[in-house]
Order: structure tokens, then C-alpha cells, then sequence
């Protein structure tokens, strides 16, 4: 059996280098004097979260006066710690100015950024965060989205209701901060009942299957709590028949345009749309521009990305590529479903449009534009997600988004 | 001479569980004890089939929604993408090989066909066949560099998988656009005198897997390859051909599974095919095939495809921790192993072992 394991992770390990290799001949080439070195470090690519999250860094990097300042080379080091600490490394020894990246873990990559921190790298993290104080985390996560979400399915529910629990994966920080929040909203109502709870990996696919099976335990579900992927679990509602129920998610082209249409609210659907938006990179990687560039102070800190919260009432369609007069979701056939919605921020990110999260190019015509001087917030602490021993805030799981209207 | 060669096969097969050095030669004296009269083959299936039948049945007390035609046609539906996927695998493990660039081949054809066919691409049917056919070739390839480069199976279908995977994602750019055609969601989601179109499809394709395996010379003398290829060579099988075109049918129903899941999830993901590399071999040894090659039948597999599905669908209704899960997952498939040797109980009741 052992021998299977290690083909099998091989396979893993080698599909990584080869991903790696692609991604690399991507990088920019055009030789200048003095451009700043800054690599894109990816743990996992293949879903549209990380490839739109990599792409607005990338057509950032594009959009002048970056494309004359900067050099970016992308890497995409896989699933596994031990090759995004690898990746680091040879980061740090081609002498990088700036590393943004999306790690894979919360502590294992602490020791390579400290040492890159010495060597005077600046590493800015986005959506996921690392404990090590050198970095600069950039990051939604403390912005309440369990805890808010939890709350909106309560309210809608009446406080009493079967619901299930749609998670991410197995085991890791980011889903176990959420379920927490979650969960201390849930546990505050005892007619709510959690009846199923299933690992659906942020994935569309695999969490129309995992919903599925649970339907079929449990076909009388008043509502569904869901993290990314949640356009699988109303497809597995349709599957099954006419009935929808309250749910919340991410922010899937799919469930903003579902939760919009009159058809599915009259069958039952009703919810909210809030969640990760990728659009965190493009943040990040200004940010960081700004501190190499001497344009602004800052220290490495926690700073947090506000939470996108996108009521049924408040799905506005956009017109064109671009997000414009508050519309926040694209038309059926121009994205695909599992197409992440957040990818703009009229403050943060004027510069971008759709072409930017389809394809890292940058916008025609639109040149880098300054962020506000007052935007950084700073993040509440939250132990093993983005520092180390420390006291959580008091208020962790405060709502910020909703209020209870039920007892 | 064909046939001589795969009764011996077959003698060697019944035997191969137990007692296989005295019996190696094949023909020995006919055996006329009652319990030779049963094929081995279908003991695995009546096992597996049983052992699904009875998790059904018993997974009403689990939740009193359970056991009932529902969760049969829930299985059926779920289980429909592992049964096409489990009959490629079958082929090329029967032949002792490994297919490793399963997943990939999922997500290519799961891409194509929502980029090239896309929402409204019914009058481009023809391009079916078309990506059926470019799935197909790269499992060529694959077979190709096994038989006329030496790679052993591992590492030539884990390099195209790896090249597959590669091109998609540059291909998409990360992001697969495109949904599913009317054709698709029709088949996924229609239903012809109350019975899913699903279901009615996976049966016909079933029927015809199990007569390409057992019924043709095709699968017949894919078996004799895995039972031993000099063998087979010397009986006159054009065995390199024949190992080339089990690729080619493992890539192209993978290809076929890709399809059937852009129509159930109106869409490709890049990960679509992830599920499927484990669970396919898992299936085909739960059905009795020797993953050493030589010994299987299709329709055990599909009763190991249905076995794993019911036992996912039954587990998480259990509402016990994920680590538990699979700790229960993994015992089962162990007990469904364990039921399937014949000689278990003179393993137990002999004194020792030789090792």
C-alpha cells in the first residue's frame, strides 16, 4: 500500500514542478537597470479563486507606471508547505524586493520568511495569513464572516430550523475560523439543530455531491450554511426537486445571480452572499508597491480587507466589464458560475476590469492610481491565524454586518 | 487456441486465492466438487452486491429518510461518473498496468466540452466524438511509451496526466469558462417514464462494458495479457496493440465521465476529475480484481463503485466527526476485502503462518 502513496505523491510533487516550470516562462522579460524583483507565490492554482487572485496582481504589474517598474515572475508551489518554503528560498537568494503570496499554512512557513525579512524582502500575504510578525498580513479573515453569516441564516430561519454545515477543507485554519464564528452564533439558538456537516473542499463539484448525500439523509433541511462553493449546494437543491431553502455563501457569480432570481426567492431561496474576495491581492500587492516605492510608512502588521455582504435585495447587475454604479454581479454567460465575484473595489482597485481577473491583463487606458492615505485598518489579533501567542480580542465574534431579529 | 488459453486463465483464476502453486499449470484433473461449479467472479458480485443491499437497507437507522427507493436513485446518480470512470481503470489494471492520468483526463474533457460545446453549442454535437477522440489519443500516447519505450505504466500515465493537467490550466487560464449544453443537462437532469436518464444510461453502458470485457475476444485476451504476457505473446496476440487500445478505452471513458459531469454540475472546475484517481482503483479491487492484473470482472467493479458510494452517502449521514469518517470508511472497505478471500477462515484457523 505504502508504494501506492508514494506514486501517488509523486504525481503530486511533479505536477508541481511542472506547474511551476509553465508559470515561470509566463514571467516578464523586457530588461531595464533597476526594476523591483517581486515574485507571486502561489501554494495551489486550479480553481477561479486563485487564478483571479493571481491574475489582478498580475495585470496590476502591467498597468503603467508598474510595467516599467516592476518585474514579477509568478510560482505556483502546490499543496504542500514544504515546496512553498522551497519556492521562498530561492526567492530570497535571487535577492527579491518583494514576495506576495498566498501561503499554504499559517506557521509552517515562519522560520524562510524571518530569514527573508533579515535579507530585507518584504512579504505581504493575502487572504490566508502566517504568524510571523516580519509579514504583513492582508486579510478578510477577521472581518466576521462566520459569525455574520451564521446570524443572517438564523434571522431568516426564525431561529429554529434543521440546517447543514457546507465547510471548506479538513483541518485548516481558515474553515476552522469561520466554523467557530459560526457556530457560536448557532450554539446561542436551541431550536437551530446542525444535522449534517460535510468538508466540501471550496469546491462547487464537490460540494453539490457531499450536499446531495446529506439531502438524501435529511430531505426535510431548513437552510444551509455555506462556505465557498455554495453554487453546488443549490444545484444538489434543484436536483432534488422544486424546493429551495434559505442559505448563505460565498460570492459565486452562480448564487448571486440564483439568490436575484424571482423564480428560485419564490420557491424559497433567500440569503446572503459574503466572503473572500480575491481582489485582496491586487490590495496587497499595491500596498506593497507603495511601502518599496518610500510612497508610504508602515510597519509589518495585521490590516484587514473589509467583508463583502451582498443581501438577495442588493444583487445589482453590471452593464459592462467593469463594476460601475454599485452593480456587483455579471450577467448569466459572460462568467463562468464558479466565477468569484469580488474581484473589484472602486476605492482600492479603479484600475482593474474583467479582462484583468479573466486573463492578467491590464485595463486599456488605466494608469496606477494612489490608495486613500487613511486605508489601512488594522485586524484584531486571533491566535495561530495571524499571531502567536497572544491574547485573542474580546470582541472575536462580534457581528458587524447583521443584528439578531430573533430570540 | 484462444479459448484453451483463457479456460487455463480462468482455472488459475479460480484457484489464484488459494492454494494457487499446486493448481499453476492449469490443467490438472477436473475438479467436481460442488463449490468449483461457482464461478469465483460471481461470488465477488453476489458479496458486493450484497454488502451495498444490505448498507441500504440497514441505513434506515441511521435516518428514517434513508433506505428507500431515494436513496437507491441518489446512489445510482452519484456512483454513475465512478462506474463509467471504474470500467478504464478495470481494463488497464486487468492487464496489470495503472492508469494515473484519470483526473486529468476528467478535467480535459470536462473543459473542452464546456468551452468548445458550451450553453448553447447543440448544433456542434459532432464535437463529441471530436474530444472523445483527443482524450483517446492522449491515452494512446500513454500506451505507446508503456510498450514501445519500456515506461513502466506509473510514471508514463503520471507524465501525460501531468502534461494534461499543465495545458488545461494554461488553456484557461485558471478560470474554465462555458457551461453545460441543453444535450448534456437533458441527460443529467431529465427523466423518460419516471425513471432518471441517468440511470437508463449508465444500465445501457453497463451492458455493454460487461460484453466488451467477458463476451468479446477483446477482453478475453486483455486477460490473458494480464495473466502472463510472454504467454499470450506466444499464443499469438498482438499483445502491444492490445495494451495500446486499453489506455485509449480508460482515457476515453474518462473522457465520456468528464462529460457526464459538466452536465451535472453545469460546468468544469479544474479539480473535477481530483475524486476520481483513488476511488476508481478502490472500486475495482473492492470488486475482486487482482490490482497484480489478470483476474477481474466488470460487473463486480460496478457493485465496488455502487459499495463506496452508499457507504459515503451512509457515513455522512452518521453525524460524527469528519476524522471518524474516514476511520469508519477505511474499516469497511477492510471488512468488504476481507469477506472477499474465500480461504479466510483457514487463514484464521491455521496454526502459522509461513511468514
Amino acid at each position: 500500500m505504502s508504494r501506492w502513496k508514494n506514486y501517488v505523491g509523486k504525481f503530486g510533487l511533479a505536477s508541481t514542478v511542472a506547474a511551476t516550470a509553465l508559470a515561470l516562462s509566463v514571467g516578464a522579460s523586457s530588461a531595464e537597470d533597476k526594476k523591483f524583483k517581486i515574485f507571486l507565490s502561489l501554494s495551489y492554482s486550479g480553481n477561479s479563486w486563485q487564478s483571479e487572485a493571481a491574475n489582478v496582481v498580475k495585470a496590476l504589474a502591467a498597468t503603467p507606471p508598474y510595467d516599467k517598474m516592476v518585474e514579477i515572475k509568478e510560482v505556483i508551489s502546490g499543496a504542500d508547505p514544504q515546496a512553498q518554503i522551497a519556492a521562498y528560498e530561492s526567492m530570497i537568494a535571487e535577492k527579491a524586493d518583494g514576495i506576495v503570496s498566498f501561503p499554504i499554512s499559517s506557521t509552517a512557513l515562519n522560520r524562510v520568511i524571518k530569514k527573508g525579512c533579515d535579507a530585507g524582502v518584504k512579504f505581504f500575504m493575502y487572504d490566508a495569513t502566517v504568524t510571523e510578525p516580519c509579514a504583513y498580513n492582508i486579510s478578510y479573515i477577521t472581518s466576521g464572516f462566520g459569525e455574520n453569516t451564521a446570524q443572517a441564516l438564523v434571522n431568516e430561519l426564525g431561529g429554529k430550523g434543521k440546517i447543514f454545515l457546507s465547510r471548506g477543507v479538513a483541518g485548516n485554519s481558515v474553515d476552522k475560523r469561520h466554523t467557530d464564528g459560526a457556530m457560536s452564533v448557532f450554539k446561542k439558538y436551541p431550536g437551530i439543530q446542525v444535522v449534517a456537516e460535510y468538508y466540501s473542499n471550496w469546491d462547487d463539484r464537490t460540494t453539490q455531491q457531499e450536499t446531495a448525500k446529506a439531502l438524501a439523509a435529511h430531505p426535510d433541511v431548513d437552510g444551509i450554511w455555506a462556505q465557498a462553493g455554495e453554487y453546488g449546494a443549490i444545484q444538489a437543491l434543484m436536483d432534488k426537486g422544486t424546493k429551495l431553502v434559505p442559505m448563505t455563501g460565498e460570492n459565486s457569480n452562480g448564487f448571486r445571480l440564483a439568490l436575484a432570481n424571482p423564480e428560485f426567492q419564490k420557491r424559497g431561496l433567500k440569503g446572503v452572499s459574503a466572503g473572500s474576495p480575491p481582489a485582496q491581492s491586487g490590495y496587497a500587492f499595491k500596498l506593497m508597491m507603495e511601502v518599496l516605492t518610500g510612497k508610504r510608512k508602515l510597519e509589518p502588521q495585521n490590516i484587514e480587507y473589509p467583508l463583502p455582504w451582498v443581501p438577495a435585495a442588493d444583487v445589482k447587475p453590471c452593464a459592462g466589464q467593469k463594476f460601475e454604479n454599485g452593480c456587483n454581479v455579471f450577467p448569466e454567460g459572460v462568467v463562468p458560475s464558479s466565477f468569484v465575484t469580488e474581484i473589484f473595489n472602486p476605492t482600492l482597485l479603479p484600475e482593474l476590469s474583467l479582462q484583468s481577473a479573466l486573463d492578467g491583463k491590464p485595463t486599456a487606458g488605466a494608469t496606477i492610481q494612489a490608495l486613500p492615505a487613511d486605508v489601512v485598518v488594522k485586524a484584531g489579533n486571533e491566535p495561530g491565524i495571524n499571531c502567536q501567542k497572544c491574547e485573542a480580542s474580546k470582541d472575536l465574534y462580534k457581528l458587524s454586518k447583521v443584528q439578531p431579529t430573533v430570540k | 487456441m484462444m479459448d484453451a488459453l483463457s479456460r487455463k486463465s480462468s482455472d488459475k483464476m479460480q484457484n489464484a486465492g488459494g492454494k494457487m502453486t499446486e493448481n499453476a499449470f492449469g490443467a490438472a484433473a477436473p475438479d467436481y466438487r460442488k463449490t468449483a461449479k461457482i464461478k469465483r467472479e460471481t461470488i465477488t458480485a453476489c458479496v458486493v452486491f450484497g454488502l451495498t443491499a444490505a448498507l441500504i437497507l440497514s441505513s434506515r437507522f441511521v435516518s428514517s429518510a434513508l433506505g428507500g427507493w431515494d436513496l437507491v436513485g441518489t446512489v445510482l446518480i452519484l456512483a454513475s461518473f465512478l462506474i463509467v470512470v471504474s470500467f478504464g481503470q478495470g481494463l488497464v489494471i486487468l492487464i496489470g498496468g495503472l492508469d494515473l492520468s484519470i483526473p486529468a483526463l476528467i478535467t480535459l474533457s470536462g473543459v473542452l466540452t464546456a468551452s468548445w460545446i458550451g450553453v448553447s453549442g447543440d448544433g456542434s454535437w459532432y464535437l463529441f466524438p471530436l474530444i472523445m477522440a483527443a482524450c483517446g489519443s492522449v491515452g494512446a500516447i500513454s500506451g505507446m511509451g508503456i510498450v514501445f519505450l519500456n515506461i513502466p505504466p506509473f510514471i508514463m500515465t503520471m507524465a501525460t496526466g501531468i502534461i494534461v493537467a499543465s495545458s488545461a490550466l494554461g488553456f484557461t487560464h485558471g478560470s474554465p469558462r462555458g457551461g453545460a449544453s441543453a444535450l448534456l443537462l437533458t441527460l443529467m437532469k431529465g427523466s423518460v417514464a419516471g425513471a432518471p436518464l441517468i440511470i437508463l444510461f449508465v444500465l445501457l453502458f453497463c451492458v455493454l462494458a460487461v460484453i466488451i470485457q467477458s463476451r468479446t475476444s477483446l477482453g478475453r485476451r486483455l486477460m490473458a495479457i494480464g495473466s502472463n504476457a510472454k504467454a499470450a505473446v506466444l499464443a499469438g496476440i498482438p499483445t502491444k496493440s492490445y495494451i495500446i487500445m486499453a489506455y485509449t478505452v480508460s482515457a476515453m471513458s474518462a473522457a465520456l465521465a468528464g462529460m457526464l459531469l459538466v452536465g451535472y454540475a453545469n460546468g468544469a472546475t479544474l479539480r473535477m476529475g481530483d475524486g476520481y484517481l483513488l476511488s476508481s482503483i478502490a472500486s475495482v479491487v473492492v470488486g475482486g480484481s487482482s490490482i497484480l492484473g489478470g483476474r477481474g470482472s466488470y460487473v463486480s467493479t460496478i457493485g465496488g463503485a455502487l459499495l463506496l458510494t452508499t457507504l459515503g452517502i451512509v457515513i455522512s449521514a452518521l453525524g460524527v466527526p469528519q476524522g471518524w469518517r474516514t476511520v469508519i470508511e477505511g474499516c469497511t472497505i477492510l471488512f468488504a476485502l476481507l469477506l472477499l478471500r474465500e480461504n479466510i477462515f483457514l487463514t484464521f484457523s491455521r496454526p502459522k503462518s509461513r511468514h
